[in-house]
């Protein structure tokens, strides 16, 4: 018998059966639904989504359908579901489903508008601060991986310290020196730019060149300043800029947002540090696809996945920090409802009124629970070492 | 069929894994047996399920996602798939051993090469301290490692591959077992190594006589050390006999392609032959002849109806019915 | 592995430096001046506020005070605004305070999270691991100071023991040394379990996963196929690996001394470092705001090291 004979299957017409074809979507669907408990976080999490918005508009404007702030002194601390007590009530104050589907706090106000209000905080403040925090660390994050290992030079370093040396300065009012130090560092700017154009045609004298040596990369860079961030105990960092800056629930949002971008720095670098090495990125580079084009159209797509599982994690924790400053009195100030002044409020009644803790308590578990659980769904999907082992 | 000579006899054996909304049959049926003192090989392209047969034979398969769907594997008159967990481990390292694919990772980084060699040891034979190093030395000079005293307090990462590899077959050697199941483990190592570690198995088989299951996708070794060959593809035997029938006398389209992708000296200045397509997703096999959607010689009935093994005597069977000569293909 | 070390000690000095200039520049860049500390106060007439400023060279440039800063501090000199102690003693005192709660804590967390993390691995996918799974994700999620009164309300009603605070109040007069001791028990227990919380949930899910990385590994399946038992595979050649990256968390528990007590410790009435660090902040008490954070910060850097350190030595991979 020899090879060369051939059959009916000359050229080779028969089909082979295929894996049937899915997208990455589908196939991601089809692992996630198996986690019946990230099913049941996702779930939760439109459910609060929709609450939250709707508490928005419910309990906001000038004359809100429930509204938060309503004093009612004579109905204090009614337990939930408690009916009021008509004659008592003007018109208007009156709630508008009949009856305390939460009870009312020590004030009479309608914990159940209270929720719905600080639902929206805890959404916003969540959402938030998790989106400065992965701008910063995917920014960081990519910079470092990609362009680590370019250089910075000395004048660079000396510029930027003059720089700041002088904004901080006019901030201070030492405005004169200050001027006078960003002045410097803009034309030394100015003029590095302009030699650079016609580089190389004259030599710099020899005592300047100290200056043009290469001091770090871009990479130790950015890892030695997220060292530096992570010296400080978060929750006490935190704390410390809250109480020192005016009570608004942005400033909370911002300062949460710039003290959690270390970790999504970490993981997206060391995807693009991975990802830079394989063969397709070169592919593409040869191809002469620009830097812009290669991290955002080939790097960033694999490197979100870990960053999207982070963003839900870090939104819950977010949401119980947020509620941790709220109980020690830091942050929205007071007539507006969080979820975690509420509690705080309500921990005074503890043994009289138990749902003022429970309420808020409970709901903030719930949150975030549904977060988490939902967050490492994604996680055991997206990661593909971990599929087989569950 | 089993008569006495019969060490191990494989019989009908399935191995399906289960994962999540797909069934991959990884072993679909086979049947084979290792005789005393013979060197059987298992032969196929890469992911036909080499490996789940040995590790079902040794009780290995991970549970879940693995399940052994059906079948009898008798050691010894013994079937394996029926005793409990407590037996088998009287068997594993002891009657039966393994070596593996991948020498760099088989090792464990943590304990020295001692420890290793010595636990194999201590798990089955009673033996003391002292008795047990110096079996732990010998076994080391047995597979070739220079200097083996200073070796014993050496770690993993310390050897070279084919040093890891022999230590491997120095810890499948410890308790002089029946059968040693070798799952290519010459693959990870280069060319020189990968003789050396051939011509130390074939001599310790013929000191220790043992039988030897030597599983690889390399038909130039099958060549070398083979008493009798067993051809797979995606879960099932196409093929089987002793060397000298696979080698000259192929009667499956398949083997004949892997033959002719074989580089040689009568060969030389042709293009190489190479198999159209690749080995078909255990989830999704092809009905009928699962090669025939890279079979040169299919027929219409090829795409619908199972081979059976067709006998061409002198226990050489093939599973190809178009091939068979004077027969009238499928019935 | 010296010059390991002496690498590794430069670059935490110079990341130390760093951090003492960053904490320093965002207190006093931050609006509201540390000499407005109580406008409202009587006391604080525009002289005494000026003697204020002179004594604490508020009235000199920023870097001038940076140095002075920390040259007092380096020379333990440096004063609280509020009552005028040294800081380095209040520390002290403080610390002291909160150490039998790190230590008790931290018992309890790595006491329970092996066994635990371990456990689920060993039983992946069964109730076992699913219920050990739900209830870590419960317990990460749990607002601590909710958790605290629940905790609270259960044990009062029933055990009716007091637990706020270090000892009931006045408990040291007339009774008996087995007493004073159980209620001292009763008030640590409360504040390290809830402190300890968080730590086990998070350290038995990474325990798990850590074991699961092992038990995936090939040597695995060469120390089944030797004939080990499943025990001995599981609690000798598995945990063996599974465990190295431990070894190097028992420098990264250092920091927890400051960390995230301050939310427990006020509601306990615990005059622990959290606490003390909470009534600094609210009263701007900046020295000892600063001090903290420059501790914290050698905490961190002296806890990274020692894991370093040790990944060095119980490694065999790693040899320099
Ligand atoms: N743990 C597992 N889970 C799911 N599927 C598996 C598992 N182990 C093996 N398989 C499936 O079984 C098939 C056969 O795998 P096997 O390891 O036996 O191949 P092989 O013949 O040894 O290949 P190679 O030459 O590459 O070692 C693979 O296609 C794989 O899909
Ligand atoms: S049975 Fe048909 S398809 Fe299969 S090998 Fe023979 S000729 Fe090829
Ligand atoms: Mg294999």
């Amino acid at each position: 018998m020899n090879i060369d004979e051939k059959g009916f299957n000359q050229d080779f017409q028969f089909e082979a059966p295929m894996a049937p074809k899915r997208t990455r979507l589908q196939e991601f669907w089809l692992l996630f639904r198996q986690n019946r408990l990230a099913i049941l976080g996702l779930f939760i999490f439109i459910l609060f989504f929709c609450c939250a918005i709707m508490g928005l508009f419910i309990t906001s404007g000038p004359d809100p359908l429930f509204d938060p702030a309503m004093i009612r002194l004579q109905e204090k601390l009614r337990p939930p579901l408690a009916k009021p007590n008509l004659d008592s009530l003007r018109r208007e104050e009156i709630p508008c489903l009949g009856f305390y589907l939460m009870g009312t706090d020590d004030l009479g106000r309608d914990v159940f508008a209270r929720m719905l209000q600080g639902a929206w905080v805890s959404l916003t403040v969540g959402f938030v601060a998790v989106g400065i925090s992965v701008l910063i660390g995917i920014f960081m994050g990519g910079v470092a991986g990609y362009f680590g290992q370019h250089h910075i030079r000395v004048d660079h370093i000396l510029m930027t310290i003059l720089l700041i040396s002088g904004a901080g300065l006019v901030m201070a009012h030492s405005i004169r020196f200050g001027a006078v130090l960003l002045c410097l560092t803009l034309a030394y700017i100015f003029y590095s730019f302009f030699t650079q154009n016609r580089s190389g045609e004259k030599s710099v004298p020899s005592w300047a060149k100290v200056f043009r040596k290469s001091a770090v990369s871009v990479d130790t860079l950015i890892m030695r300043i997220v060292d530096i961030m992570l010296c400080f105990p978060s929750f006490f960092l935190i704390l410390t800029v809250v109480a020192l800056l005016p009570a608004s629930i942005y400033n909370i949002m911002i300062v949460i947002g710039l003290t959690s971008w270390m970790g999504t720095t970490r993981f997206v670098r060391a995807e693009f540090l991975s990802l830079r090495e394989q063969d397709f990125v070169a592919a593409v580079k040869t191809l002469g696809a620009s830097n812009f084009r290669i991290i955002f159209r080939h790097m960033m797509p694999n490197a979100i996945a870990p960053v999207l599982v982070s963003a839900t994690i870090g939104i819950a924790t977010a949401i119980l920090t947020e509620a941790g400053l709220s109980f020690l009195g830091f942050g929205v100030p007071p007539p507006h409802a969080t979820w975690g002044n509420i509690l705080s409020d309500g921990k005074n009644f503890i043994f009289d009124a138990p749902w003022l803790t429970f309420i808020p308590g409970i709901a903030i578990l719930i949150v975030v629970l549904s977060f988490n659980l939902f967050g490492e769904g994604l996680r055991d999907v997206l990661n593909p070492k971990l599929r087989e082992r569950h | 069929m089993a008569n006495n000579n019969t060490l191990i006899s494989v019989q009908d054996l399935k191995v399906y894994f289960r994962t999540g909304h797909e069934c991959a049959r990884a072993v679909d049926g086979i049947s084979f047996e290792v005789r005393k003192e013979e060197t059987v090989c298992l032969v196929g392209e890469s992911g036909c399920g080499k490996t789940v047969s040995a590790l079902s034979i040794l009780g290995l398969i991970p549970t879940p996602p693995g399940e052994i769907a059906g079948g009898r594997i008798l050691f010894q008159g013994k079937n394996l798939l029926e005793l409990d967990e407590e037996d088998m481990q009287k068997i594993r390292g002891n009657r039966i051993a393994m070596v593996f694919q991948e020498p760099l990772t088989s090792l464990n980084p943590v304990f020295t090469i001692e420890d290793q060699i010595g636990e194999a040891i201590s798990i089955h034979k009673n033996v003391g301290a002292k008795e047990l190093r110096d079996r732990c030395i010998k076994l080391l000079k047995d597979v070739g490692i220079p200097s083996p005293v200073q070796r014993l307090k050496d770690y993993p990462h310390q050897l070279s591959g084919g040093q890891r590899q022999r230590v491997m077959i120095a810890m499948a050697l410890a308790c002089d077992p029946d059968l040693i199941i070798a799952d290519e483990p010459t693959t990870a190592l280069d060319v020189t190594v990968q003789a050396q570690i051939l011509r130390l198995l074939k001599s310790i088989q013929k000191i220790r006589s043992m039988s030897v299951l030597y599983i690889t996708h390399d038909l130039g070794v099958v060549a070398n050390i083979a008493d009798r060959v067993y051809v797979m593809y995606s879960g099932i035997f196409t093929e089987q006999g002793n060397t000298a029938q696979i080698f000259h006398d192929a009667r499956h389209p398949y083997t004949q392609g892997l033959l002719a992708s074989l580089p040689s000296r009568s060969k030389r200045g042709k293009r190489l032959y190479s198999i159209p397509g690749t080995v078909p997703n255990p989830a999704y096999k092809p009905a009928g002849c699962p090669f025939h959607p890279r079979c040169p010689h299919a027929i219409l009935t090829c795409a619908k109806e199972y081979p059976e093994m067709c006998d061409y005597g002198q226990g050489h069977l093939a599973r190809c019915p178009v091939l068979l000569e004077g027969g009238d293909g499928y019935k | 592995m010296l010059s390991f070390i002496g690498r590794s000690v430069v670059q935490k000095i110079i990341t130390l430096f760093f951090v003492s200039i960053v904490s320093f520049l965002i207190i006093h860049i931050a609006p509201g001046k540390p000499s407005q500390v109580d406008p409202m106060n009587p006391k604080f007439t525009p002289e005494v506020v000026e003697r204020f400023r002179k004594e604490f060279h508020l009235d000199k440039p920023l870097h001038v005070q940076y140095l002075y800063f920390y040259k007092d501090l380096f020379t333990g000199e440096t004063v609280s605004w509020k009552d005028n102690q040294s800081v380095l003693k209040k520390i002290w005192e403080r610390f002291l305070n909160s150490l039998p709660l790190f230590i008790v804590g931290t018992i309890i967390t790595w006491t329970l999270s092996f066994p635990i993390g371990i456990r689920s691995a060993i039983f992946r996918g069964q109730f076992y691991d699913r219920s050990a799974t739900f209830l870590s994700y419960l317990l990460i999620s749990i607002p601590g100071f909710f958790f605290a009164y629940v905790l609270i309300i259960f044990v009062v009603n029933q055990f009716h023991v007091p637990v706020i605070g270090m000892e009931t109040f006045g408990i040291g007069d007339g009774a008996s040394l087995p007493h004073i001791f159980m209620d001292r028990i009763w008030h640590l227990l409360l504040p390290s379990v809830l402190g300890a919380t968080g730590g086990i949930a998070v350290l038995s899910r990474y325990v798990r996963s850590q074991m699961l990385e092992v038990e995936g590994q090939d040597y695995i399946r060469t120390a089944r196929a030797k004939g080990l038992s499943p025990e001995q595979v599981h609690y000798r050649h598995a945990l063996r690996n599974a465990l190295l990256p431990f070894v190097t968390m028992f420098g990264l528990i250092l920091p927890g001394l400051i960390g995230g007590s301050v939310i427990i410790e006020s509601i306990f009435s615990w005059p622990g470092m959290g606490r003390m660090a909470y009534e600094a902040i609210l009263a701007r008490d900046y020295p000892v705001i600063l001090t903290v954070n420059f501790v914290s910060a050698i905490l961190v850097l002296a806890g990274t090291f020692i894991s370093d350190l040790l990944y060095l030595i119980v490694d065999p991979r790693i040899r320099l």
